[in-house]
């Protein structure tokens, strides 16, 4: 090939690979446009409002307060509270969803009677609202509500769950690890079914029984789904909102005065959004780490 | 991320997917605890089943009672709790006629099909260019994107409502929806349902003379079909039972959308109406549990690659 022609040919690969360019630009710039206008230019917008003092009714009206803001955080009772019930929150969701998603999954993975039934059951609360689950567990769990009825029956008095200062935080935990609980089994049971059977007909000729096999083999077999499964749990609980908003309140005492509930309060109601942004700023930081967190444990090879 | 779902592929669960245990398990059931086995496995079902869906048909059915026939079937306990014996549609017709639910749930339905129809277009196109289109920054560009999965929405609602103000866009069923239509993980879900496709048919295509378009358009979009049902239905389920923004955005009752509707029927102050209440959540899930029941195989996917966003 002469130096001309492989110019030729250079010159035209280029011109190729400038027209793909260009090409690639206009299917991907109205995903772009939109997606820098409504996530990356909020974000810009949260970090700057943490550092002022306003309202927003009168935005105009700012005062620089620099780190203030975050300093409030941790200085003030209140918030530190939101701060503990909400880590509380999360950690007992976590930690009451994973067996239960575990033990429903190795159910659901088995032939069982009405098997399709139990699945649609498990899964239905994933795809119901926040309002609609909080709605009717705050009518489930009201003294006049199905749950004392039938605690009443059994011969049990009449508990305030939702009002009782020791009742009301364990309360929407458990709504919430029933409203979740399908997802961690939707994730448990792909984790299972991409367990090869070969690894379990050897370990059962190895004479592993049953529990043996679950703990030695299924669980340490799991840990990526384990893993992914603590952090979507995190954080939707670091996110929820709704129990405290339709339920509580965030009462009594702020026992269930969650962070989002306390953004949109400082924000929204009491019309302090540089402060709401510097909480918000917290909560965006806290995700961001535990999903990075989540892609480093990824990462490492969880080989058996 | 990647990995993350490429592990989750096959979780649409099919009953003929049996699993090895199936097989092991029955071999070992053969003998004397066999029976206590069938009768502790069909407790289990039941209580699971009860757990689940019992709380539904409460709701369903108190939705037809009036609230003094609520509180008087709830104690003591009985079959009547859950079955409605004097069905009354007064508070349906309450909830249309007095309290304009038929508005709020036009308003969700359009704010959900607006979702649905701008990020279907958008997400796909861009799929599109990252799976087939070879260019410089490539990479990049995904990873600028995939940055913003792991931002919680519930932190850039007051500078969302900021940005809406700005743009004149308060109380309006547009500032609800828009926001969220380059959607991140709806690229994700794309992306990857993309990527099957082999690339032997782009080939062929480009030796007929087809351009990139004709590619996106007669070869890979009829190809995914499938993973797009998904997708529509993702989009739309998180739209229908957003709560935070819409609470946010919309100030004035006639662009209410239907969950928060609900939600101030139970909130603060008044005494909430069971019945009408019940109703409400009723009318309000109703659309979402039919649409799941019929294609459940269709949503599993797609939650499976949530990260609840």
């Amino acid at each position: 090939m002469s130096s001309t022609t492989t110019r030729l040919v250079r010159g035209a690969e280029r011109k190729r690979s400038r027209r793909e360019l260009l090409v690639a630009a206009g299917f991907l710039a109205p995903f772009l446009i939109i997606l820098v206008i409504f996530q990356y230019v909020p974000v810009g917008l949260l970090v700057k409002n943490s550092l002022f003092g306003y309202t927003l009714i009168n935005p105009d009206l700012q005062t620089f307060v620099g780190l203030e803001n975050f300093a409030r955080i941790f200085k003030d009772p209140t918030t530190l509270q939101t701060i503990l019930v909400t880590l509380i929150f999360a950690v007992g969701v976590v930690v009451l969803i994973i067996p239960l998603g575990f033990l429903l999954a190795s159910y659901l993975n088995r032939p069982l009677p009405g098997r399709g039934i139990l699945r649609t059951a498990v899964f239905l609360p994933v795809i119901t609202s926040s309002v609609v689950v909080a709605t009717l567990w705050n009518f489930l769990l009201a003294n006049e509500g199905l749950v004392n009825a039938a605690l009443n029956s059994l011969g049990f008095s009449t508990m305030s769950f939702l009002t009782d200062q020791s009742l009301a935080l364990p309360s929407i935990i458990i709504m919430s690890v029933w409203q979740q609980v399908g997802m961690a089994t939707i994730l448990y049971l792909g984790g299972l079914q991409s367990i090869p059977g070969d690894v379990m007909e050897a370990s059962t000729l190895d004479g592993a029984g049953g529990l043996k096999r679950t703990f030695l083999i299924v669980i340490p077999l799991l840990t990526r789904t384990t893993v992914m499964v603590v952090v979507i749990m995190t954080v939707f609980a670091l996110q929820s909102f709704t129990p405290a908003y339709v339920m509580t309140q965030g009462a009594p005492g702020g026992t269930t005065n969650l962070l989002v509930y306390e953004i949109y309060k400082q924000a929204f109601t009491l019309q302090d959004p540089g402060f709401a942004s510097a909480l918000s700023v917290l909560l965006l930081v806290g995700a961001i780490t535990i999903s990075l967190v989540q892609m480093r444990l990824l990462r490492t090879r969880w080989d058996y | 991320m990647t990995q993350l779902a490429s592990q989750q592929n096959d979780t649409a669960s099919g009953p003929e997917t049996t699993a090895p245990e199936g097989r092991l398990g029955r071999l070992k059931e053969r003998g004397p605890g066999r029976l206590w086995q069938r009768v502790w496995t069909s407790l289990v079902v039941l209580a699971i089943l009860i757990a689940f869906l019992l709380p539904y048909e409460w709701m369903f059915a108190s939705g037809l009672k009036t609230q003094s026939g609520i509180f008087a079937d709830i104690s003591p306990l009985s079959w009547k709790t859950f079955i409605p014996v004097e069905v009354t549609f007064e508070n349906i017709i309450e909830l249309f006629v007095g309290r304009g639910v038929g508005r709020a749930l036009l308003n969700s339905f359009l704010v959900a099909a607006f979702q649905v129809i701008c990020s279907l277009v958008l997400c796909t196109l861009a799929a599109y260019a990252l799976t087939r289109i070879a260019f410089k920054g490539r990479n990049v560009v995904f990873a600028i994107i995939l940055a913003t999965f792991m931002l919680p929405a519930e932190a850039l609602v007051v500078p969302l409502y900021q940005l809406i103000s700005a743009m004149s866009l308060q109380d309006t069923l547009l500032a609800v929806g828009v926001p969220w239509i380059a959607s991140a993980f709806g690229l994700f879900l794309l992306r990857q349902s993309f990527e099957a496709v082999p690339l032997e048919m782009d080939e062929a295509a480009k030796l007929d003379g087809a351009g990139h378009f004709r590619i996106f358009w007669s070869v890979i979009l009829p190809v995914v079909r499938v993973d797009i049902v998904t997708f529509v239905l993702m989009i739309f389920l998180f739209s229908w039972n957003g709560f935070l923004w819409p609470l946010v955005a919309i100030q004035s009752t006639e662009n209410t959308l239907v969950q928060v509707a609900v939600a101030q029927s139970v909130s603060p102050g008044a005494l909430p109406n069971w019945g009408l209440t019940f109703a409400g959540a009723s009318v309000a899930t109703i659309p979402l549990v039919i649409l799941f029941i019929f294609l459940q195989r269709l949503f599993i996917p797609g939650l499976a690659r949530t990260g609840l966003k």
